[in-house]
């Protein structure tokens, strides 16, 4: 941004992504959650017969597990479970040629500026509009050295061992009530499968968009980065804004073999009617490495606590966090780290910052098994508070059973400083232009770790948050 | 489905611990005194005994851990006021408290010596049991007493001390009198496969100063014994007032504390627990930052052997703007031995200007010892300084190689860095006696690893 440029000047004053399409399905269920619902889902996806009783099974978890009593309020969510479309169907069919997909569903992603971040930067592209990927390209030099890069119901289909193989291996349905419901409904989502060596060099990327009023959108992702692979994949996901809420659930699941390196990426940017409930947990073995990159801008309600299990020696696991909880939001995240093999490594970072009525929560595990010798876990957590009203919490979970194992969690909180302030201000910029760097500073450690146009757009965005802020 | 509590049994009713038993207890006492029982006797039937579900209780399973039916009602231990007839643990204890404003002896729930400089006395300062204060201080007994401070609403073992509190210390400091030399209280436990309920009470008046040393001690004992203590501390306006609890308990002993402390503006009310002995060992620490100016430094010490369990659970409130607390918690842990610590600063929406800190760090010396630490933060207002850490690790090999280079064994090194690592504590109180005891318990300890 140039120097001095007021955040006016920017002219991004509304949640630019809220505009709403003209609903179009073919198909929908009926409202709220049932087992005929689960059966047409499968019916409607022509699945094997083992899927569906997986899905079946996984909804009697789901119904015999209690609705969580911590992290953040969910007391109305049992009334948007009733309400929401579990499965809406855009089309007939998946298109990997641009020029193929509905003009209504290409003018939205048009106006997200998806085809154009793929022409420069990426790899390969998918796009999930309610409950199905409309679209999924990969570019021809990776397709030729082996990668796939499809929608999940394309590798459920076309590479059905492999999928067999590592499906709900790494979170279970039984893991927690939400990961039990997307196992019953999944839809959408993508297959990745990296190939044994193979160094993509430009990311891979996921777009999410919920068009339908109270819908809920479940997709499932399956990752499998081979031996010696190295890869990056991005997910954004965005939603119009609906006086009525909407539902988020996704599961993400990731496999990350010896010496193999990945990098996950969420920018979140729900709209602000969304509950957004994720499990995302990756098994990394060893001399592995593990990335998860976390940015949360959206949403009325973020639960969301990426894993890092690492199993193999060697191991290594990395999660960097980012909050930005704007009035009415709460962003309840942070990581999880379970050391379950020697000489594995870990670090979590988080950075929240809370304004208005926003509140933002940090609560991380880090556990050490006994025999994980020579572990190294360190976890840090920044939190900065705009108003007198914003609200932030910490909750790490520390749990060592190996005493040579090293943990270290530091956290602070702070407000913006008026030092800090009134130094910016004597330069001669105006108290808003002061903020905006000041915060910008603040999280510079985690975007300068995104690709250039997402730290762009990410620093846009907190422009955009900060506006009114001061005063 | 979740059962409906109310229609449920009351939890940890016994043979020993009931209603009738409240009732035939408090018969000869006061109405106003019967009444308090019964009501926190009504309070702990309708609170359901915590377990591992509760984020509280997390990690120590009471299920598991204490066996409330297999607990007696305590004999009255006969114990002439004299030094040389008490039981050698006690004396020793007792020996190195010499230098003191004053003294409480107590055996098995009950006090049978207390003594107060002359002095003092007559500048109104009141050191008494609080089985005493019944009669000869109703009226602070009534004001303070399980009411504001630590009621029975508190919760499970609040609810139960206050239904069966046999004794005590009633300790009241009048405005601007203040005590150089500490209060030490020497508790001792003879009784094997009972329950003993202890309340501690201090009440600072506005400008007084005192520091409180209760040390509670034992042998082995040979059935598990319950030792429940209430402690209420109450810093008036400009207060200054330090109360260390020194837990020394055998192997068999469960100890359980509830602690809560009241800090008013300008005051400074310090606390220091060092758990060594039990069993199993709880601690609940609350700290009230009420007035603006108030301070609050909490330190605790803990070394575990054997299969020791450890569990602190702090909160630190700050209610009223511009206060500031400072927490640190070291402990060292061997063999099978485990602790728990869980903390909290919460920062109200009224408390600005808050700086608060809280620190928890673990040295784990053997294989099988276990750590963990979960410091929480919970921030409502926005001009603050707050930050906590937590640590767990093992003895850095770099000090003892030093250490080992200059010419000293490896145990005598590893003794070192382990007193170094827990003495930054010690080193922030600086309260004559209590660090020399404190060192030569953890010395002691040392020896036997």
């Amino acid at each position: 941004m140039p120097e001095n440029e007021t955040l006016q000047d920017l002219g991004l004053d509304e949640y630019k992504y809220g505009f709403v399409d003209e609903e179009k399905h073919v198909f929908r269920t009926q409202p709220g959650l049932t087992e005929e619902v689960v059966r047409q889902i499968s019916a409607q996806k022509e699945e094997p017969e083992w899927m569906l009783e997986f899905r079946l099974k996984a909804l009697d978890i789901y119904n015999s597990k209690p609705m969580p009593t911590w992290g953040g309020d969910l007391s109305s969510l049992n009334r948007v479970l009733d309400d929401i479309y579990y499965y809406v169907r855009p089309q007939d069919k998946m298109e990997h040629d641009w020029d193929d997909v509905p003009e209504n569903i290409k003018t939205t992603f048009e106006r997200l500026g998806i085809p154009e971040a793929e022409q420069k930067i990426l790899a390969g592209v998918g796009a999930q509009y309610e409950s199905e990927m409309v679209y999924h390209s990969l570019k021809q030099e990776w397709e030729e050295k082996g990668v796939i890069f499809d929608s999940i119901e394309e590798g459920l289909k076309n590479h059905p061992e492999l999928f067999r193989q590592y499906f709900g291996t790494v979170v279970p349905s039984e893991d927690n009530k939400f990961s039990a419901m997307n196992s019953a409904v999944w839809s959408g989502g993508s297959f990745v499968y990296i190939p044994k060596g193979v160094e993509l060099e430009t990311p891979l990327q996921a777009y999410f968009r919920v068009n339908q009023e109270r819908m809920g959108q479940f997709e499932r992702t399956l990752i499998i980065a081979d031996e010696g692979s190295h890869a990056h994949y991005i997910e954004g996901c965005t939603a119009p804004v609906y006086s009525t809420e909407s539902f988020h659930s996704g599961v993400i699941e990731i496999v990350v073999h010896q010496n193999a390196r990945f990098r996950y990426t969420t920018i979140q940017n729900w709209s602000n009617n969304m509950y957004n409930l994720v499990t995302q947990r990756a098994m990394v073995h060893e001399n592995a490495s593990m990335e998860w990159l976390d940015g949360n801008l959206g949403s009325k309600l973020t639960m969301k606590y990426p894993s890092c299990f690492l199993v193999g020696e060697g191991a290594h696991g990395e999660i960097l966090s980012i909050a930005y909880a704007g009035n009415g939001q709460h962003h309840d995240t942070g990581g999880k780290v379970v050391h379950a093999a020697p000489r594995t490594t870990s670090s979590i970072v988080s950075k929240s910052i809370s304004r208005g009525t926003g509140r933002s929560s940090y609560r991380g595990l880090c556990k050490v098994y006994e025999g994980a010798k020579h572990a190294k876990s360190n976890v840090e957590c920044d939190a900065l508070l705009i108003n007198d009203t914003s609200r932030t919490d910490t909750y790490p979970y520390i749990e060592i059973d190996e005493r040579d194992a090293n943990v270290g969690h530091e956290a602070t909180v702070s407000k913006v400083g008026e030092e800090q302030l009134f130094y910016l201000m004597s330069r001669g910029m105006s108290e808003e232009e002061a903020m905006a760097l000041i915060v910008r500073g603040f999280i510079e450690p985690i975007a300068k770790e995104l690709p250039l146009e997402y730290a762009v757009e990410l620093n846009r965005l907190i422009d955009l948050e900060m506006e009114g802020s001061v005063g | 489905m979740p059962m409906d509590t109310t229609t449920m049994d009351p939890e940890g009713v016994t043979e020993t611990l009931n209603r009738e038993k409240v009732q035939a207890y408090s018969g000869p006492e006061p109405e106003w005194l019967k009444e308090r029982r019964s009501h926190a006797w009504e309070v702990y039937e309708k609170t359901p005994m915590p377990t591992t579900r509760l984020e509280e209780w997390r990690y120590t399973d009471l299920k598991k851990k204490l066996d409330l039916d297999g607990l007696a009602w305590p004999e009255v231990t006969e114990c002439a006021d004299d030094f040389d007839a008490c039981p050698d643990g006690l004396r020793d204890a007792m020996e190195a408290d010499r230098a003191a404003a004053g003294h409480v002896w107590g055996i098995d729930g009950l006090v049978f010596h207390i003594d107060l400089e002359e002095d003092l006395q007559q500048k109104g300062v009141v050191l008494t049991s609080t089985r005493r204060a019944v009669d000869s201080h109703p009226d602070l007994l009534k004001q303070y007493l399980a009411t504001e401070t630590l009621p029975p609403e508190s919760g499970k073992f609040e609810a139960l001390n206050a239904s069966f509190w046999t004794d005590g210390i009633l300790l009241y400091v009048p405005s601007g009198v203040r005590l150089d030399l500490p209060i030490r209280v020497t508790r001792w436990v003879s009784q094997t496969g009972v329950a003993l309920f202890s309340r501690t009470l201090v009440i600072a008046e506005p400008g007084s100063q005192v520091s409180l040393v209760d040390e509670i001690l034992s042998d082995d004992l040979e059935s598990q014994t319950l030792v429940s203590d209430a402690v209420e501390v109450v810093a008036k306006d400009g207060a200054q007032v330090q109360y260390v609890s020194l837990q020394r308990l055998g192997h068999g002993a469960f100890y359980q504390s509830s602690q809560r402390t009241l800090a008013q503006r300008d005051s400074t009310l310090d606390t220091l627990n060092v758990s060594m002995g039990a069993s199993t060992s709880r601690v609940d620490l609350n700290a009230q930052l009420l007035g603006p100016g108030a301070n609050s430094d909490m330190l605790g010490l803990y070394f575990g052997d054997d299969t020791q369990h450890f569990d602190h659970n702090t909160s630190q409130d700050h209610v009223a703007p511009n206060t500031s607390s400072d927490l640190l918690y070291k402990g060292a842990l061997d063999n099978e031995s485990r602790s728990v610590f869980r903390g909290i600063i919460r920062v109200h929406p009224k408390g600005q200007k808050t700086d608060a800190y809280q620190t928890n760090r673990n040295l784990l010396l053997s294989d099988n010892a276990r750590a963990d630490s979960l410091p929480n933060l919970e921030i409502q207002a926005d001009d603050v300084r707050c930050s906590h850490g937590a640590t767990v690790g093992q003895l850095d090999a770099e000090s003892r190689f030093y250490l080992m280079s200059r010419g000293l064994t490896r145990e005598q090194a590893e003794r070192l860095v382990v007193m170094g690592f827990l003495g930054e504590v010690l080193s922030r109180l600086p309260l004559g006696g209590v660090v020399e005891k404190v060192t030569n318990v953890i010395e002691e300890k040392l020896r036997q690893v």
